[in-house]
């Protein structure tokens, strides 16, 4: 069902976006998604905080929609495959994601390109997003597991 | 012009400047050594902290590399600070700023140090040694990019500099010669992150930012009410609290330092980066004699907020953020000067003062003065401060200093019992509190011959430290400022002259020479020194209290800053800086002969 993959989306993203901002709060890494992602829309911080969120829970929704494709082609679901999922997503987010798709769309993200020119630029994630500290690939992937094994437990729940 | 010198690698304290951002303040020496700075806020931990330990603890430096004097000022109406460097071959005109976060994508803190040559040519140096966690954290600067960066946990700092010379980042950190010529202009710029990445800044809006920053300050200044005398001492008084006040909460903070030395090389250092409510009245009154109703308001609604977890007990202190904790704790640190032990936390937060009260009832009543009105949900919670204080008012209680002996019968904290129970009545007179009244005046009177009784020694015809002492304490002289009586009554008038016969060294007072429990003595304190000059103008005796003030303004350094105490022999500034207390003090006695003399 469809509905099982929305809703997973949804309190995976919440889930998610709690054990991140757990992480920070304790130490761990300064990655803010909800900030990479508002930052890419406007300059403001207080308005990039808001439409960073709204923003993080769509593209939760929509992933969720890809891991129900891909588990309706494979015609499996449950707990532990979108764990494995998680896994994956985490490692895409943190390697190619962050370093190559979003530095190209995100007008304030540092590249190797950039020197401290014209225009104010965000911290590159660099790999693994180990710039946000040397613990934040750990968060990154217990995040993401919980997310991927929310949204296929709700799937597999769902029928 | 002056030429910097340092003791031991420590500059004077007298020979600091603060310059901030309403989170938080960097100290810069004379000499353009930035000894501290704690980021993200003021009470967090430094990254530069070579103001407490001259080796490990952290700086921005920045000077001539040849012998040079220095003069500096804030500009007009700012606190933003302008150092000038000048040398045999030329002058360098170094601007110094906390950047303000105005519109756009600033980082979220940011520190500016703008360099330009205004004669000659002039070869300068500068290096960043950041040292994350007071120093604990390991001192890794590296190259990200081409950006020097350090990170550790939640926090991260880079630094970037725009015609300063070809940076070099060691293991520890960055920094750079270069040569400042005529027209020239270099900027040095500190980004730092909390829970984010960093801000890459660009050249053209540090620049914008600076100038904005500025400007903003500039607005502030012009819309302050006071047009009295000693007006630039009062407006930089101002500055310095407006420096204080934590933006994020609306509490103010009595210094931006921790273990500042009451007695070079003592062991009297505290950690005075947390919010008295203590100082509320002071607070209020000075806030509302300037016209800055907005800060009044947020830090009295701070004030009933953060009391709210510990109801009806008032803590001694809060944390900026209004939580009550604040265990004591010593850092690896050298101290300024050999000073240790170096604290943050700060252990009076446990102890029982009862004279918070008054001064929480007494800011109460000022702000129903102002305000005409009192939030239902703050008048409910006065009125249970005032039921506590009738149950507690008996007790002994460790007094306004904080003292760390046995606790005893204060006469000041029972004078500001009194003032409690006096406000509360008088609120209720106006409508504004509901409560048992009666109760509150039967216990008034009791406290009121307590202090008559017990608190008088007819041999110095004064008031007393404590009950059935004979020594003083200048914080006496807040009866006269609360109006425990009439200013003008015999012993008040009596305990003010003994205040200073007994206490005075020049124009300066001691707090108490009696033993406080702790080694060694302190140094005479700026705030009861102004107290003085109020308690005269509260007795109409002007030409005194004119005179005393013209003596204590000249105590400033030279950009008008006050230390918590100074050292009546050498007038070297002692204990935390800038002392919010002590400008406080400064802003009230100026405004109180402003006031008689109408």
């Amino acid at each position: 069902m469809i509905w099982g993959a929305i809703v997973g989306g949804f309190v995976g993203t919440l889930v998610l976006t709690t054990v991140l901002r757990a992480a920070s709060e304790f130490g761990w890494t300064r990655m803010d998604i909800p900030f990479l992602i508002g930052t890419a829309i406007t300059a403001d911080r207080v308005r990039a905080k808001a439409v960073g969120y709204a923003l993080h829970f769509v593209f939760g929704l929509l992933f969720a929609l890809v891991y129900y494709t891909i588990f309706a082609v494979l015609d499996e679901s449950g707990l532990l495959l979108g764990a494995l999922f998680g896994l994956v997503h985490a490692l895409f987010a943190s390697t190619a994601l962050v370093n190559v798709l979003l530095p190209v769309v995100h007008p304030r993200m540092g590249t190797g390109f950039d020197a401290a020119g014209s225009a104010p630029l965000l911290e590159p994630p660099g790999f693994l997003l180990l710039n946000y500290g040397r613990q934040t690939p750990l968060a990154t992937v217990i995040a993401h597991i919980f997310y991927g094994a929310i949204v296929g437990g709700f799937v597999a729940w769902a029928g | 012009m002056i030429e910097p010198t340092r003791t031991d690698g420590y500059a004077a304290i007298r020979d600091y400047a603060a310059i901030g951002d309403g989170r938080t303040v960097a100290l810069v020496a004379r000499d353009g050594s930035i000894d501290w700075l704690c980021l993200p806020d003021l009470d967090s931990a430094s990254v530069f902290g070579a103001l407490l330990d001259a080796d490990r603890g952290g700086r921005f430096a920045l000077a001539p590399e040849v012998p040079y004097g220095a003069t500096r000022r804030y500009l007009p109406g700012t606190n933003v600070l302008e150092t000038t460097f000048t040398t045999a071959t030329g002058a360098v005109r170094v601007t110094d700023a906390m950047t303000l976060p105005a519109s756009g994508f600033a980082p979220y803190r940011e520190l500016v140090r703008r360099v330009e040559g205004v004669a000659g040519c002039v070869p300068l140096a500068w290096q960043v040694e950041p040292r994350l966690q007071y120093g604990s954290s390991p001192a890794r600067v590296s190259s990200r990019g081409g950006v020097a960066t350090v990170a550790d946990g939640r926090d991260a700092l880079a630094v970037f500099s725009w015609d300063a010379g070809e940076a070099t980042v060691s293991d520890g950190s960055v920094g750079a010669r270069f040569e400042a010529s005529e027209g020239t202009v270099g900027h040095l710029v500190v980004s730092a992150a909390h829970q984010e990445p960093l801000v890459y800044p660009s050249r053209a809006e540090v620049e914008a930012r600076l100038q904005a920053t500025a400007a903003t300050w500039r607005d502030w200044s012009a819309g302050r009410e006071y047009d009295g005398p000693w007006r630039d001492a009062v407006l930089r008084s101002a500055l310095v609290l407006k420096l204080l006040v934590f933006a994020p909460s609306g509490a103010i903070a009595a210094a931006p330092t921790t273990s500042l030395p009451e007695q070079i090389g003592g062991e009297r250092n505290w950690d005075y980066r947390y919010s008295w409510p203590r100082d509320a009245a002071f607070t209020l009154r000075a806030l509302l004699s300037l016209g800055c109703s907005s800060e009044a308001h947020a830090f009295f609604a701070w004030l009933l907020h953060a009391s709210q977890l510990t109801h009806p007990k008032v803590q001694v202190l809060y944390r900026l953020n209004g939580r009550p904790e604040a265990a004591e704790r010593s850092l690896a640190l050298a101290g300024y000067r050999g000073s240790r032990p170096v604290r943050v936390g700060n252990g009076a937060a446990g102890q029982t003062q009862l004279d918070v009260y008054g001064e929480v009832l007494d800011a109460a009543a000022e702000f129903a003065r102002f305000a005409g009105t009192l939030d239902r949900d703050h008048a409910k919670r006065l009125v249970g401060i005032a039921d506590f204080v009738c149950e507690i008012w008996r007790e002994r209680d460790a007094g306004i200093w904080e003292t760390r002996s046995e606790p005893t019968h204060f006469t000041q904290s029972k004078m500001m019992c009194f003032v409690a129970l006096d406000r509360a009545c008088a609120l209720a007179g106006q409508g504004l509190l509901r409560g048992d009244v009666d109760r509150w005046s039967r216990e008034r009177e009791r406290i009121r011959e307590f202090v008559e009784t017990r608190c008088y020694a007819e041999h110095k015809r004064s008031y007393t430290r404590s009950a059935d002492d004979d020594a003083l304490d200048a914080a006496l002289l807040l009866g006269v400022i609360a109006r425990y009586d009439d200013p003008n009554s015999p012993r008040l008038r009596d305990t003010v002259d003994a205040v200073r016969r007994e206490l005075g060294r020049g124009p300066l007072l001691h707090r108490y020479l009696d033993t406080d429990g702790l080694a060694g003595e302190d140094g005479a304190f700026v705030a009861c020194s102004f107290w003085l000059v109020e308690a005269y103008a509260r007795q109409g005796r002007l030409d005194e209290a004119a005179e005393l003030m013209d003596e204590l303004v000249a105590l400033a350094n030279d950009v008008g800053l006050y230390a918590e105490e100074i050292d009546a022999k050498t007038s070297d500034f002692l204990g935390n800086f800038p002392q919010g207390l002590s400008h406080l003090a400064l802003i009230n006695a100026a405004g109180a002969i402003a006031e008689a003399r109408r």
